[in-house]
């Protein structure tokens, strides 16, 4: 890669004033996480997060639009659950009932055919908690996306500097 | 946002790599260029099976061939994986003014219930 920076997986830090615990329901419990989530003007109607290993996540966004609220649809699995600190879960754009168009469909305008994996890591520092949020896009039928865009990241280094291992 | 002729060039790039034998060619091309037999050699499997891989990478455009008819040497090209980058870039602003909420809800709720930490 060019720049140092670029990465095939978005990472964010932050270090939040409040303990892992209660950073941990802002993502696991639907009262919290609907307070946070939706863009700015956006409601979230429905937020079913299953939260236990391969439980599912479903959510709907709804945004005014001219024409009337306009909704969207996301669900996803979770992969990893380890309480107050490490949280995966996939993410698809689906339809109402939680389908996912799959790539082989005839892609609608709007369609997204990306599953994105996204991980949220929790470290206690003592009341403060700083968290690692990894966002990256896998195709639908690879397991591990954060786990595949480090590995990508490695390989990019590598071209970059082949002589040095 | 990414076009939708973009977003067509990235999911192929995606599939590309969702295969753990084309990203091990892909980090053997990111040593040294190589032919395909070379590539095939760590890997149990017949020469037809590797160019296949081969192919799909090239169609993705992750992987360069030489055109000396004999050998044709597939090499690295890194610029479709800048392009995954600057894709998972545009999620950034997303998730930054998601964070600035959840950092003033959590505020909001701390100083609802004082108690429930010690200091501030």
């Amino acid at each position: 890669m060019t720049d140092e920076n670029a990465s095939p997986a978005l990472v964010i830090e932050r270090i939040f004033d409040a303990p892992a615990g209660l950073i941990w329901q802002m993502w696991t419990r639907p009262e919290h996480f609907k307070s946070w989530y939706g863009p700015e003007g956006a409601a979230i109607p429905v937020a079913k997060l299953d939260v236990r290993v391969g439980g599912t996540r479903f959510v709907c966004l709804e945004m005014p639009s001219p024409h009337g609220p306009m909704r969207m649809w996301f669900t996803g699995e979770y992969k990893e659950v380890v309480d107050n600190q490490r949280l995966v879960y996939t993410e698809s754009i689906s339809d109402e009932h939680g389908n996912i168009p799959t790539t082989s469909d005839t892609p609608a305008p709007d369609s997204h055919p990306i599953t994105t994996e996204v991980r949220v890591e929790l470290q206690d520092l003592g009341g403060r908690t700083k968290m690692v949020l990894t966002h990256a896009g896998i195709p639908e039928d690879s397991p591990g996306a954060i786990g595949w865009a480090m590995a990508l990241d490695k390989l990019a280094a590598h071209a970059e500097a082949p002589d040095v291992r | 946002m990414p076009t939708a002729t973009q977003e067509d060039r990235l999911s192929e790039t995606f599939a590309a790599l969702a295969n753990s034998t084309r990203r091990a060619i892909l980090a053997h091309l990111a040593k040294s260029a190589a032919s395909v037999n070379e590539l095939a050699e760590p890997f149990e499997m017949t020469l037809p099976a590797i160019s296949k891989h081969i192919k799909v990478l090239e169609r993705a455009g992750l992987v360069i061939r030489g055109q000396q008819a004999q050998f044709r040497p597939c090499a690295l090209d890194a610029a479709p994986l800048e392009e995954i980058a600057t894709w998972a870039e545009q999620y950034r602003p997303v998730w930054e003014s998601r964070l600035d909420r959840m950092d003033e809800y959590v505020r909001q709720l701390l100083e609802a219930q004082p108690r429930e930490r010690g200091t501030r």
